[in-house]
């Protein structure tokens, strides 16, 4: 009777069951999980000694403090001894960061995700798989990692490593973790050297926050205590309900209800006054976050800048700081950069402008009333009675990131910061609430920055090799329906290219006649050769001619680190991958290994060495790679005032061990030596003695870029001037709180499907009556970049005259109608703001409005 | 419906052999083996929209909701399919849901449950369904709880 198979019971793990340690495998806040693994056949007893969780189910759990143990965290397993077992993974009860078992709707799905030949994610790779023709045949690892070798060989050989392209995750968390970004990252940049490498969301090898860090701030600075002691926390461009969400609920909300004055008694000081923290929100839509802060019952702030307008609108904050003189001029004096203050002054702030006038244009460019900009910056800024310093915790992600000049726009956030005094203090920071979690120890990226964009180089048909490891660029690339298009024309070159014999010539049989085939095809023909390496058959595998099985979360160890608080743990393996499936640096190592045995039988030591040392066998091999070649050098020996002059994600000195031995309770990163005691410490906060990561230590300014109306966007600056009745619709898009990523998982769950069967997209009533359009019906959204179907989802979340689509969804991506434009300074898109227009074409799927909801999910009165 | 722990430990072994527990479905029995217990929780003559009817089922511990709904709604009772039923607990954390303007929403944490459309968790941290409770009209227009799907937060066993 229910929408998809339920469970009416959930057995309990044996006292003997084997239990491990992990973090969830989705998003930046990093929660908590213990792992049990026990043979079918056996389960735990109700009573709290009888079972692994130690808990007592002889009548039912209190709620909020009782033990969280739902459907959807157990399930089967099948391991290579051909044993079932079952698997129930539950939120960690000793973690900080998701206090009394806290978690979303996300981690709650972790056991659902694992591997099993019983349920959905059976469609999990097992073997390598060589493309012939139109289909894929399975060939062994060897066989795989020859092929691979010798076709980047031959091209590396003839035409230079420029030719050689790869799109790679640099992430924790999922298929992350510091081993698979360190061992992939050896080959590609020390082994291969190569530039032509983006990374899995963007189209180079760019920082998202070059903004921050070229002012010497690190965007990883705070820690989520900062979110309970903050009398001010504001988002900017961050969705923090649906997409960070335990961070949200578990140390922001809290503060909001005024249920942390104690801890801020602990830490303020003698007679600075205590409230409930006050909320500010810059986002365009009345995002579910923007409505549950106001349910807390707090203060609340929403600006609703127009899209593409936010480095204007920070600017403006700023200037609205410094003539009311909420700065501290000794913090500024001492610790800040003051020739380059005065660029900033001239650039950003524009004091020769009258302050009406700058704010006039400000609200004129931005949309936002010169009054809320103002009473935003008293809320961040303003001195608390007794001439005490706000403590003011300045958050953004994806919003200010994937905007237009985003490199202006993360740098005016960062220089929010500074200019208020919020970096370093308790309940101060200004930094990103993060994405997915990290995990990045990689040998430097050898090309130049701001780094060449991959996309482009391989659509204008440069590159002969395109290596995609953990991620989906069919989904994710920006103006997608043109990078579907050109690189698919081009691997078909190849594809055809090696299928064009005449009948009975037969196909080459040994990997080393199959490779010098392909390199033929390479040079007589404009093709591409497409390797996919990967947990699914995701959308980038259509075109493949070689895909490889990756290991994913809970196969392997993986270190990962979450954002809000640097706080570094072990993923234990709890399992073995499906089939054949290896971890990304073991799979990465083999093809290093295979190189180095063919530059040596050339004769060519010298090549060869570069990719000597990736034969590890076990994940701590690769953790002692990292260690000898990223950190042998580095002084960690400094004293705490010290801490934020090391690399803020490196663990000098940290190893699998000591990660077991401190469990859920982790380390923060940058590990450091305390010089009194020899032992390991973690840093709390960066920046606690205002001692920045420049040269000088100084906190370096910036002057912004005129403001050109969008001009340097040329596609969408000429939507602008055109007749705007083409493409009447501003277009942005983002998350949804059920789905992660590119759903490469959860496309296989039905409790996720059953929720968004459909990509979707927010409209305003307003223009769904314009529109003639309802819940469910489905429309083509288009523009000259592409077009792509949706679901009409009627909400006052987004305002007349733009609409929001889910970013990505395996039945369509918003990205087709995303520009080819990125920032000149940082080669990042603005995948956030373009133009389109909307045309109806039919209602909705009978069974899609039968079972799905439309209900507004930012209403919460 | 007190189990001791001896006859738990071995239906729960049972339940988890059945990594098909397309048995415990299809048998239309709890998984303690006993039938679905059958409990009038109203009268359609008394239900109004908007009005929720608070009882308990499947015992004494579980708190639940009937509902007539302004649509019609997924496995919906009554003529006009409006009529349903649902476990009151959050799946995420176990707080009591409220029924507010067509939809559940949970105090704590802000889960939001359609019952119109199977109970699913629109938004919030809930990643379960809220259990639906699945109801038998009989000709005197009296509503019968006669078995739910999914599982009750809190317990291993909505049998427990």
């Amino acid at each position: 009777m229910a929408l998809y198979r339920r469970e009416e019971s959930v057995p309990l793990p044996p006292s003997n069951a084997e239990a491990y340690n992990t973090v969830c495998q989705y998003c930046t806040v990093g929660c908590g999980y213990k792992v049990y693994v026990w043979p079918d056949g056996l389960a735990g007893g109700l009573k709290a000694g009888d079972n692994a969780f130690g808990v007592d189910f002889s009548s039912p759990q209190p709620p909020i403090v009782g033990f969280s143990y739902t459907e959807s965290m157990h399930s089967t397993i099948r391991k290579r001894d051909g044993g079932t077992y079952h698997v129930a993974i539950v939120p960690a009860h000793d973690s900080p960061i998701n206090p009394m078992g806290n978690h979303s709707s996300r981690g709650a799905v972790n056991a659902k995700t694992t591997w099993s030949d019983s349920r959905p994610t059976q469609a999990r790779l097992h073997y390598p798989l060589l493309r012939v023709g139109t289909e894929f045949n399975a060939i062994p690892w060897d066989a795989a990692i020859e092929l691979q070798a010798r076709v980047i060989k031959g091209v590396a050989d003839k035409y230079g490593a420029d030719e050689l392209c790869s799109k790679i995750y640099d992430h924790g968390g999922g298929g992350g973790g510091m081993e698979n970004t360190y061992g992939t990252g050896r080959l590609l940049f020390t082994g291969l050297q190569m530039k032509h490498v983006g990374i899995h969301n963007r189209p180079g090898y760019s920082s998202e926050t070059w903004g921050t860090r070229d002012r010497g701030v690190h965007e990883l600075n705070y820690c989520y205590d900062d979110a309970r002691l903050a009398d001010t926390i504001m988002l900017w461009g961050s969705n923090a309900y649906e997409t960070a969400t335990v961070f949200f609920v578990a140390h922001m909300m809290p503060n909001l209800q005024g249920a942390t004055k104690d801890e801020k008694k602990a830490h303020y000081a003698n007679g600075e006054a205590i409230a409930p923290a006050r909320m500010v929100i810059v986002d365009p839509r009345i995002s579910a976050t923007v409505n549950v802060a106001r349910e807390t019952g707090a203060k609340v702030l929403h600006l609703r800048p127009n899209l593409g307008t936010d480095y204007m609108l920070m600017n403006a904050v700023a200037r609205a700081v410094w003539e009311k003189k909420y700065y501290n001029k000794d913090f500024l004096n001492q610790h800040t950069d003051m020739t380059s203050f005065e660029d900033y002054k001239k650039k950003s702030l524009e004091l020769h402008m009258p302050y009406k006038d700058f704010m006039a244009r400000a609200q004129k460019i931005s949309g936002v009333p010169v009054a809320q900009i103002e009473q935003a910056a008293a809320w961040i800024a303003q001195p608390k009675p007794g001439g005490h310093w706000r403590r003011s915790l300045i958050l953004y992600e994806k919003g200010v990131i994937w905007n237009y000049r985003q490199y202006d726009a993360v740098a005016a956030i960062a220089q929010i910061g500074a200019l208020t005094f919020n970096i370093g203090r308790p309940g101060t920071g200004t930094g990103r609430v993060g994405g997915h979690q990290e995990g990045y120890a990689r040998p430097d990226y050898p090309g130049p920055k701001p780094p060449p964009d991959v996309d482009k180089y391989v659509q204008d048909g440069r590159g002969k090799t395109f290596w995609l490891t953990g991620c989906n660029p069919y989904l994710a690339a920006q103006n997608n329906a043109y990078f579907r298009k050109r690189v698919g024309e081009r691997a078909q070159a190849l594809t055809d290219y090696l299928s064009a014999q005449k009948q009975g010539d037969g196909e080459p049989v040994s990997m080393e006649h199959l490779a010098a085939r392909i390199l033929e095809g390479l040079d007589k023909t404009n093709g591409l050769f497409v390797t996919v390496q990967n947990i699914y058959m995701v959308e980038s595998t259509r075109d493949a001619h070689l895909i490889l099985p990756a290991a994913q979360w809970g196969e392997a160890e993986n270190i990962s680190l979450n954002c809000g608080d640097r706080l570094m743990r072990l993923d234990d393996r709890f399992m073995d991958p499906p089939g054949d499936a290896k971890p990304d640096w073991e799979i990465h190592g083999l093809v290093g290994q295979k190189l180095e045995a063919l530059y040596k039988a050339d004769g060519k030591a010298d090549i060869a060495k570069r990719f000597a040392g990736m034969d590890w066998k076990h994940g701590a091999d690769v953790v002692r790679s990292i260690q000898d070649d990223l950190y042998a050098g580095m002084n960690t020996k400094v004293p705490a005032s010290r801490a934020s002059t090391l690399d803020p994600e490196s663990f000098k000195g940290v190893d699998y061990g000591y990660l077991r031995k401190v469990g859920q309770k982790g380390i923060q990163t940058p590990v450091r030596i305390d010089p009194n005691t020899g032992e390991l410490v973690g840093t709390k906060r960066l920046y606690s003695t205002f001692y920045f990561m420049t040269k000088d230590g100084k906190f370096s300014w910036y002057g912004t870029r005129p403001w050109d109306d969008h001009a340097s966007a040329t596609v969408v600056a000429g939507y602008l001037k055109s007749d705007r009745t083409k493409y009447p619709f501003w277009f942005t898009m983002g998350r949804s709180q059920p789905l992660w990523q590119s759903s490469y998982h959860m496309r296989h769950l039905p409790e996720k499907t059953e929720t968004t069967p459909l990509p979707f997209v927010q409209i305003n009533p307003a223009d769904v009556k314009k529109l003639g359009v309802s819940d469910g019906d489905i429309v083509m959204i288009h523009n000259d970049q592409g077009n792509e179907t949706f679901a009409v989802y009627e909400t006052d979340a987004v305002p007349a005259g733009t609409v929001f689509a889910l970013m990505y969804h395996w039945l369509g991506t918003s990205n087709s109608l995303t520009s080819p434009y990125t920032d000149p300074m940082s080669t990042n898109p603005w995948y956030k703001g373009t133009r389109v227009g909307i045309r109806k074409l039919s209602g909705g799927f009978e069974s899609v409005l039968a079972t799905t909801s439309f209900r507004p999910t930012n209403n919460f009165a | 419906m007190k189990v001791s722990r001896r006859t738990f430990i071995r239906t729960s072994a049972v339940a988890g052999a059945v990594a098909t527990p397309m048995l415990a479905t299809a048998d239309m029995v709890m998984t303690d083996g006993k039938p679905w217990p059958s409990v009038k929780v109203g009268n359609v003559n008394q239900l109004s929209a908007g009005m929720p009817v608070s009882f308990q089922y499947p015992d004494a511990t579980s708190p639940a909701w009937l509902l007539k709904l302004a649509e019609p709604a997924y496995q919906g009772a009554g003529s006009s399919g409006d009529i349903v039923a649902f476990s009151g607990i959050c799946t995420h954390m176990g707080c009591p849901v409220a029924f507010k303007d067509g939809r559940f929403v949970c105090p704590c944490h802000l889960s939001m449950f359609d019952p119109a459309r199977n109970g699913v968790p629109y938004q919030g941290l809930a990643s379960d369904y809220l259990p639906q409770i699945e109801l038998r009209i009989d000709s005197a227009g009296d509503i019968h709880a006669e078995r739910m799907s999914g599982l009750i937060w809190g317990r291993t066993s909505d049998a427990a």
